[in-house]
């Protein structure tokens, strides 16, 4: 369980972080969902007692994080998976975690176990490929058996196999009720691992719902139409309620009617289509539409470009 | 918001156990690194070899020393010549057990797994200078069994039994320490590795070099000449009597662990 209330971060005029209030459920996993440079990894931060909230505060478990006894027994995190000292092996690494916070050294062998890395427990870690270093990460998030896990995005370097893995275990973690935070920046695979989603724009919380519930918010089904006589379509399909759009293309995207209900139309008024074809909009672009406003960078559009139909 | 309890292990005293486990972790980090057995195989070596060498060049040139260089010999504090080196290489051991997490960015992983970030600090000086004593200190032992066998050649030899020799052996280890120590306090105020270590040359070097621009009073209280004092048993004028050696090189430690540890509290890891 992990309570923000109001939780704030300013370097210098920049606000990192604005006002986030939320609270991350034991029992699933939730999703952190944010452009780059949205607040995401601040906020973690800011819930592991690593940066100083400007205002506001947020608790792990019920407590700030500084006065959480033997922490790692409570709160599993994984920040940056290359943030470790090379000339140590990987058993060692996960050794002086557990010393630290006396936790039972046969620990190590499990959650090397776990993570698939026994093999190269007693490799030096600078010879570990990213994927392996995000595996120890997750290694040494899971070590003292905590009650809420974090992860920053835990799927970066990894390859089909290991993400299929992560998302396997995330959900497990999350079924063995626990807490189960993971920020990423790809919506796609939030949709496939999270059951809930936190979205982060410019450091504010936009979106606070479980993913279902957030998909068919965000994703309206539509119907591309082309006829030969666009605007005698077009009155067509107001009449029976549709919303019509021009595309710049010099398509129709119909909303409020299915495909069906659009041929119908078209030939109850004896009208001769061209293309129909039922559209969803994907959900990365509805977490684009929901973000644009509060994205800080991004591409912008291409000055004095003019696309020819 | 709904808050909901959750059964926490039964609070521990904190302090007392926050420490221990402080001590435990920073030990084990301190252990696993094989640069530590490393550095502390070349202080053994160089150290020993340093006072040899001097030994060696002494006992050939006392024939043709004046009456006062024949005074002021300290067969002592010739044999533990060594000891600068095992300062220098233990005192940046001690500096990379911090600028090395703060390089890598490992320090975030330790100040999750122990927030207590004075109390982390302390635990790494700790276990740095507990490290040090004993290779320091058995060092002294065999730099000096080494040296008064060769000055014995000459007639020149000390033995353990004369006053303050085994002052000077154990006092010389407890000033590696602090320097150690000291060490920790730079890499926690400078943070960078290359930074650090090139303070640390000043500190413990500079202090014989540089100091000697300094009026002879000031000059004692230096780092390098105060490490020097610590092993002296016959003194000239201006060197500090071995305890207030290690009072000065105490204060030392003292000074740049405290900056270290403000730095480190009231800074976003």
């Amino acid at each position: 369980m992990i309570e923000a209330q109001l939780l704030t971060k300013r370097y210098g005029k920049t606000v990192a972080v604005n006002g986030a209030s939320f609270a991350v459920q034991p029992g699933r996993v939730t999703g952190f969902l944010g452009p780059n440079g949205a607040g995401k990894s601040t906020t973690m931060r800011m819930i592991l007692g690593l940066d100083t909230p400007s205002s506001g505060e947020v608790r792990v478990n019920g407590k700030p994080y500084a006065q959480l006894a033997d922490p790692l027994r409570s709160v599993g995190a994984l920040l940056d998976a290359k943030a470790v000292v090379g000339s140590r092996s990987a058993a060692n690494h996960l050794k002086w975690l557990a010393d630290s916070n006396a936790i039972d050294r046969r620990r190590v062998s499990e959650v090397l176990d776990i993570v698939g890395l026994s093999d190269v427990a007693g490799k030096r870690l600078s010879t570990f490929s990213l994927g392996m270093s995000q595996r120890l990460g997750i290694a040494a998030a899971l070590i003292g058996d905590p009650e809420t896990v974090m992860f920053d995005e835990p799927i970066n370097g990894l390859d089909p196999d290991g993400i299929l893995w992560i998302r396997n275990l995330m959900k497990s973690l999350a079924s063995e009720g626990r807490t189960v935070f993971l920020s990423s920046h790809l919506m796609s695979e939030m949709a496939q691992t999270a059951d809930h989603l936190l979205v982060i724009g410019r450091g504010r919380i936009i979106a606070d719902a479980s993913t279902d519930e957030f998909v068919n918010r965000n994703s309206v089904p539509g119907v591309r139409v082309r006829a030969v006589q666009q605007g005698e379509l077009a009155n067509a399909l107001t009449q029976r309620g549709a919303l019509v759009e021009m595309a710049p293309d010099g398509s129709m995207v119909v909303t409020g009617l299915d495909a069906a209900a659009v041929g119908g139309a078209a030939s109850a008024h004896g009208i001769t289509l061209i293309e129909l074809a039922p559209q969803v909009s994907s959900l990365e672009e509805a977490f684009f539409d929901l973000t644009r406003d509060e994205t800080d960078y991004r591409a912008g559009q291409l000055a004095g470009s003019t696309k020819g139909n | 918001m709904s808050v909901t309890t959750y059964p926490i292990t039964p609070a521990l005293p904190v302090r007392a156990t926050t420490i221990s486990r402080i001590l435990k972790g920073e030990w084990t980090k301190l252990r696993t690194l094989p640069s530590t057995w490393r550095t502390a195989a070349f202080a053994f070596i160089f150290s020993i070899g340093a006072g040899a060498v001097l030994v060696i060049s002494q006992a050939n040139g006392w024939a043709s020393m004046t009456p006062s260089q024949r005074a002021s010999f300290d067969a002592t504090s010739c044999s533990l010549f060594g000891i600068m080196i095992a300062a220098v290489l233990l005192g940046s051991l001690a500096l990379r057990s911090v600028t090395a997490e703060y390089a890598s960015g490992m320090i975030r992983s330790t100040f999750t797994a122990m927030p207590a970030r004075r109390l982390v600090l302390a635990g790494k000086a700790a276990v740095v200078a507990a490290f040090a004593f004993p290779v320091a200190l058995v060092s002294n032992f065999v730099a000096f069994e080494i040296g008064q066998r060769i000055f014995a050649g000459k007639h020149l030899q000390v033995t353990l039994g004369h006053p303050g020799v085994l002052g000077a052996i154990v006092f010389g280890a407890v000033a590696v320490s602090l320097i150690a120590v000291t060490g920790v306090g730079l890499g926690g105020v400078i943070r960078h590795t290359a930074g650090a270590t090139a303070a640390m040359a000043v500190v413990i070097v500079g202090g014989v070099t540089f100091g000697q621009l300094l009026p002879a009073g000031l000059r004692g209280y230096l780092p390098g000449t105060a490490l020097q004092a610590a092993v002296t048993v016959h003194r000239s004028p201006g060197i500090l009597a071995p305890g207030t050696a290690i009072v000065v090189l105490g204060v030392y430690a003292a000074i740049t662990l405290a900056a270290a540890s403000i730095r480190a509290a009231h800074r976003d890891a």
